[in-house]
């Protein structure tokens, strides 16, 4: 067969009506510098032998500001050189001083591995016994007190650094007596709840390294976020430099929006983009163009692979086209990795397990199913696309969620706004009891002690009166006999987390995983279905006191989805912006959830063919919210419709404005508030405390308000449909209707 | 929103630490004290800080489950005589060195928990000595820690288990306070928990060292407070001051430490005792224990007398381990008689006996038939180990050549 080249097929895509939108990065020159003077010969000579000559810019910037005793956050997009950002200075000290050591975080075991393969390369040869070791659950125990005593380089990650190293500290004392560099890969993905903790580890960190005298500088690469080194500097409590001179060379780039043609005009339903994905993937694939091919979901990576190994089975062969994502096994995903980078691999359906820093290699050809839910996240996919020279394309085709639409109806949006910030709230009160606890348990308090910029005195004085630290001459001590790192979870929403035993083999009962106490209500009651890896599980029993479900594995035509009903009581008004028809308020409210039933929705139809009613007690959390209320106390019949549809788009809006998941933040309408008797929309933090989200909500409201009006009133349906605001009646003009009503607050 | 309302408000999401603790409060002065003068109690101060210190003696003569004390200095004693090397030997020590040592902890793991009662025995000056050393409140470690390390030679510790629990539970605890008491030396020392496992767990579910204590040292504890109570009992000293619970706590760790000396006692008995331990596996075990510590002749001499009973696994067992001395001593006859001997018993170890025998035929008298006769005879055998019945077959047409030249 003829195969085109890819300026061919680019050709021919231009020529595409349901192309929406072309995007053109020019290319740009390499900008080195040579190596700096400093650098130890042996190092020197290995950085020869691996081909690098000279620095890019922010290698450079990077290696000198740390050299000046700076802790450092370099922004780097993907492939262009990282971790020498962090491997020259690491190393260099090292070799200046044997006695040195590191400590490398990253958020996964997979990139720990990773980067131990890939220093361990560069450390061969020098020709120095620098000893470095990754250290998480998998580490033998024979090794342990190896890398304990003798590591000059420990890679671990942050659950492993809160429940296994901080509480042992004394078993660490080499590490901690000479830690001269602390670094933190992916910071990015240091946000949200997660990231509030990893503050607080961090916190105890630094407090275990001032105990032994040391005092170590940071050095924290990330990928593009709008405010990185704010972020860096909340993490870490440390003042930070902002490297981002990037230096490295890139091709010219693509960025192609693709929506689906309308198949259902009034209904504005259009073609689905799993299909369109598998015809734009064949193309590439079968004129032998490596391709990357992201999916938002598990299970949907493995059906456009299955779709996709069947349509180029003839011109490739399946062994060329492989799935990529968590669950599989780490030597399987080596194989992959490496397929990718030798070009013996053609294409990889991948979830965003690829996004990570993970060495694959640069590809031609990057196909995103869907909007994948961030302006950074996007970015970071595209990243895999993109040789240092020639072309690449990037092709995002649109789903039919409300978002996707507005994404690729307002390219501006996307590339003229910078990337979303990360929060993180490391003073929500329970993160912050969790983590005064541990670091009580691994040094006495100190009466005047501050823990981060907070004052602790009367949380230490709480702790005392519950009788888990003992006061005596000036300092807090642990006075319990438990230890409280194995109660908290650094990943969780909540902390106590129920567990999922898989009853399918009577011989081989066993622990498939967990999942916290909010998301399980809604996910793993009775009867519900569960998937895991792909894998459809039937829930026998939930058994909430003892925090188990009892799962077995099915063969079902449904998924289940289980309806919550809300109450809200606004405990507490903080700030409160008046408009004459309304108001928005940011303060704290309770909010008590009952799931009520359960409906079995037909996966290929979405029909509604069954139901059952869930019992499990009340949960009741108090958080952070915002609210929006209209003064009108006679409100029309059909203001609940409107409610429902606007709370509906500022639930798929505010994720993209505040960067977390859309789990992390609900959205609740109540025609009548119980505090007030006014129509009114809620916004809050699942999760306990709050975690800054609602309160960046109020701060950008005006922002969120302009996008979420923006959204409807491009959405080209007329009535309003599943995009939007949801389906209007005749004559009610919801569309309309819905934008005047945002227009008032 | 104030703070502590805050956390009222929160207070069912914090994670609580259950049971709770007892209330706890700083005290001004040192509360009970006459309860623990009464008790024999005496106050250490040091650096602003204090410790309780206590010291029991007991007469030599007097006895603690099956020996007295002093049959514990005559048995200590006798390993002045003892040739070659042996993990528990203090050859070398008198017996006022040794320090029977043990601890009681409010946790089991961890750089929080922390060690409230240290305790150790001696046996000097023609009696015991019982120094316990109490930490009345977390925050006064450096005088807890400076008057133990005043008053023990930690080079001779006797502990139970101390190797993996109570010596490293120190050295964590020493860390808090390094910059006021003096170094923690490398320590050396016997763990009675590495010789009772080798010893008696063939026999004993599970080798705690109260369940050692009944079985071996017909001792029974009356009354005794189980260990894990102990820091329940320390955390309600610490709010209410009350020395009751603890000296309950204190009387416990004292007979741990005194059982160390019998139980020290007793097993160095079983290993230099001339005639042997009574029974054939008691015998077995300790030629094992002198196998795995390179002592060689030891070893020979228990397994002689192990596999002087009749055929008993054990006897056989001893009597392969005894054949396979004998045959590093080049003794091939004696060696090739007691493989005989397990191989005629066909008890479990009898392939390896044959497979011994088939080598030394082959290799050592150039007998091919009889070598061959071994070999075939093992490979009749139900062998579930596939790579023993790989070298046998190999063995076997190697011989099946040889024979056909």
């Amino acid at each position: 067969m003829w195969k085109k080249t890819l300026s061919e097929l680019i050709a021919e895509l231009r020529k595409d009506e349901n192309v929406i939108h072309w995007h053109e990065l020019e290319p740009a020159e390499a900008n080195v510098r040579p190596l700096p003077e400093t650098i130890d010969g042996r190092l020197r000579q290995a950085l020869k032998a691996r081909r690098v000559h000279d620095l890019y810019t922010h290698q450079y910037s990077a290696y000198e500001a740390v050299q000046k005793g700076e802790n450092i956050t370099a922004v780097t997009p993907t492939a262009s050189g990282k971790t020498l950002c962090y491997n020259l200075p690491v190393l260099q000290k090292i070799a200046e001083d044997e006695t040195s050591r590191a400590l490398y975080l990253f958020p996964t075991k997979a990139l720990a591995q990773d980067q131990k393969s890939e220093l361990n390369e560069l450390i061969a040869e020098m020709d120095i016994d620098i000893k470095s070791f990754t250290y998480d659950g998998d580490t033998s125990p024979t090794i342990r007190q190896k890398v304990r005593q003798a590591g000059h380089i420990v890679i671990t990650n942050p659950d492993m650094l809160h429940s296994a190293i901080l509480p042992n500290h004394t078993k660490w004392v080499s590490l901690f007596e000479n830690l001269k560099y602390i670094v933190i890969d992916e910071l990015h993905t240091y946000r949200g709840v997660f990231g509030s903790h990893v503050a607080n580890v961090i916190r105890r960190l630094k407090r275990i390294c001032s105990f032994y005298g040391s005092h170590p500088q940071f050095i924290c690469t990330s990928a593009t976020i709008a405010n990185p080194k704010e972020l860096a500097e909340q993490l870490t409590g440390s003042p930070m430099r902002l490297i981002d001179n990037n230096g490295a060379p890139r091709g010219r780039k693509h960025f192609v929006f693709y929506n689906p043609p309308v198949v259902n005009e009034p209904l504005n339903i259009r073609k689905s983009a799993t299909a369109e994905v598998n015809r734009l993937a064949r193309e590439f694939l079968r004129n032998q163009i490596q391709t990357i091919i992201f999916a938002r979901s598990r299970v949907r990576v493995e059906i456009i692979l299955s779709h996709i190994q069947e349509l180029v089975k003839k011109e490739v062969g399946p062994k060329k086209i492989r799935g990529y994502r968590g669950g599989y096994l780490p030597n399987e995903r080596r194989a992959i990795e490496k397929g990718l980078r030798d070009g013996d691999i053609l294409g990889v359906v991948s979830t965003n397990a690829l996004e990570l820093g993970v060495d694959i290699g640069q590809l031609q050809v990057c196909v995103m199913t869907g909007y994948p839910g961030s302006v950074a996240s996007t970015w970071q996919q595209a990243g895999r696309a993109g040789r240092r020279h020639g072309e690449s394309v990037i092709v995002m085709v649109a789903g039919s969620a409300p978002i996707d639409q507005y994404v690729v109806q307002n390219p501006d949006y996307f590339f003229e706004r910078n990337p979303e910030s990360a929060r993180i709230n490391p003073e929500n009160l329970i993160i912050l009891v969790d983590h005064l606890k541990c670091a009580a348990y691994e040094l006495p308090f100190q009466e005047t002690e501050s823990f981060g910029p907070m004052e602790v005195a009367d949380i230490l004085d709480y702790l005392r009166e519950e009788r888990v630290l003992h006061y005596n001459s000036g300092k807090y001590h642990w006075s319990h006999e438990s230890f409280p790192a194995s109660n908290i979870s650094l990943r969780s929403a909540a902390q106590e987390n129920v567990v999922i035993v898989d009853q399918s083999e009577t011989a081989n009962v066993k622990i498939i995983g967990e999942m916290d106490r909010l998301s399980a209500m809604t996910l793993l009651h009775d009867e519900a279905i569960y998937l895991h890896e792909g894998i459809q599980y039937q829930v026998e029993k939930l058994d909430w006191e003892h925090k188990k479900a009892y799962v077995r594995q099915v063969d079902v035509e449904y998924y289940t989805d289980a309806n919550l009903a809300v109450q809200l009581k606004v405990l507490e008004v903080d700030r409160t912006k008046e408009q004459e028809q309304s108001a928005v308020h940011y303060g704290d409210v309770t909010v008590n959830i009952l799931p009520t039933i359960f409906k079995k929705i037909k996966m290929t139809t979405f029909e509604n063919i069954g139901s059952g009613p869930i019992t499990l007690p009340e949960e009741e959390i108090h958080t952070s919210a915002v609210w929006l209320e209209w003064k009108r106390e006679e409100p029309e019949k059909s203001l609940e419709h409107i409610l429902m549809g606007v709370a509906n788009v500022l639930h798929h809006v505010v994720p993209i404005h505040t960067m977390c998941d859309k789990s992390d933040i609900h959205v609740t309408s109540q025609i009548k508030a119980a505090h007030t008797g006014i129509p009114t929309i809620f916004l809050y933090d699942h999760y306990p405390g709050g975690i800054g989200l609602a309160e960046d909500v109020y701060k950008r409201f005006e922002e969120v308000k302009k996008a979420a009006q923006d959204l409807i009133r491009r959405c080209p349906c007329e009535n309003g449909c599943p995009s939007c605001v949801g389906m209007g009646f005749d004559g009610m003009n919801i569309k309309q209707k819905s934008i005047e009503l945002l227009d008032q607050c | 929103m104030s703070m502590a309302k805050k956390l009222q408000r929160l207070k069912k999401h914090i994670v609580r630490e259950e049971p709770p603790a007892p209330k706890i409060e700083a005290p001004k002065a040192i509360r009970f004290w006459e309860a623990w003068e009464a008790a024999g109690a005496e106050l250490f101060e040091f650096d602003g800080e204090y410790c309780i210190t206590r010291e029991t003696h007991y007469d030599i003569e007097t006895a603690h489950g099956l020996y007295t004390f002093q049959d514990a200095q005559k048995t200590i004693g006798q390993w002045s005589s003892f040739e070659g090397y042996h993990p528990l030997s203090a050859k070398g020590f008198a017996t006022s060195d040794l320090f029977f040592f043990d601890i009681e902890t409010t946790g089991l793991s961890g750089s929080g928990s922390v060690i409230f009662l240290l305790g150790t025995a001696r046996i000097h000056n023609s009696r015991v000595t019982v120094r316990q050393y109490f930490l009345p409140s977390p925050g006064n470690e450096a005088a807890l820690y400076a008057k133990f390390l005043q008053e023990t030679d930690y080079t001779t510790l006797v502990t139970y288990n101390g190797k993996s629990f109570d010596w490293p539970q120190v050295k964590s605890r020493h860390t808090f306070v390094r910059d006021k008491v003096p170094a923690l030396p490398a320590f050396g020392h016997f763990d009675l928990y590495h010789a009772s496992r080798r010893l008696f767990k063939h026999t004993m579910e599970s080798v705690k060292l109260v369940n050692v204590e009944k079985e071996h040292l017909g001792l029974e504890r009356i009354n005794d407070v189980p260990g894990h109570l102990a820091p329940i009992i320390y955390f309600d000293f610490v709010e209410r001051g009350d020395p009751e619970g603890v000296l309950e706590v204190m009387k416990h760790n004292e007979r741990d430490i005194l059982s160390l000396i019998t139980l020290y006692t007793h097993i160095s008995r079983l290993v230099l005792d001339q005639k042997g331990p009574a029974d054939s596996q008691t015998a077995l075990e300790v030629g094992k224990w002198f196998e795995a510590s390179g002592n060689r002749a030891a070893a020979k001499k228990s397994f002689e007398q192990s596999a002087r009973s009749t055929e008993t696994e054990v006897a056989l067992d001893a009597a392969y381990r005894l054949a396979m001395q004998h045959k590093r001593e080049k003794s091939f006859e004696e060696a090739a008689a007691l493989f005989q001997r397990v191989r005629q018993a066909e008890g479990k170890r009898a392939v390896e006996a044959a497979v011994e025998l088939a080598k030394m035929y082959e290799h050592k008298w150039k007998d091919i038939p009889k070598s061959l006769q071994e070999t075939s005879w093992a490979l009749e055998q139900n062998l579930k180990n596939e790579g023993v019945k790989s070298a046998l077959e190999h063995r076997l047409q190697r011989l099946q050549k040889k024979l056909s030249k």
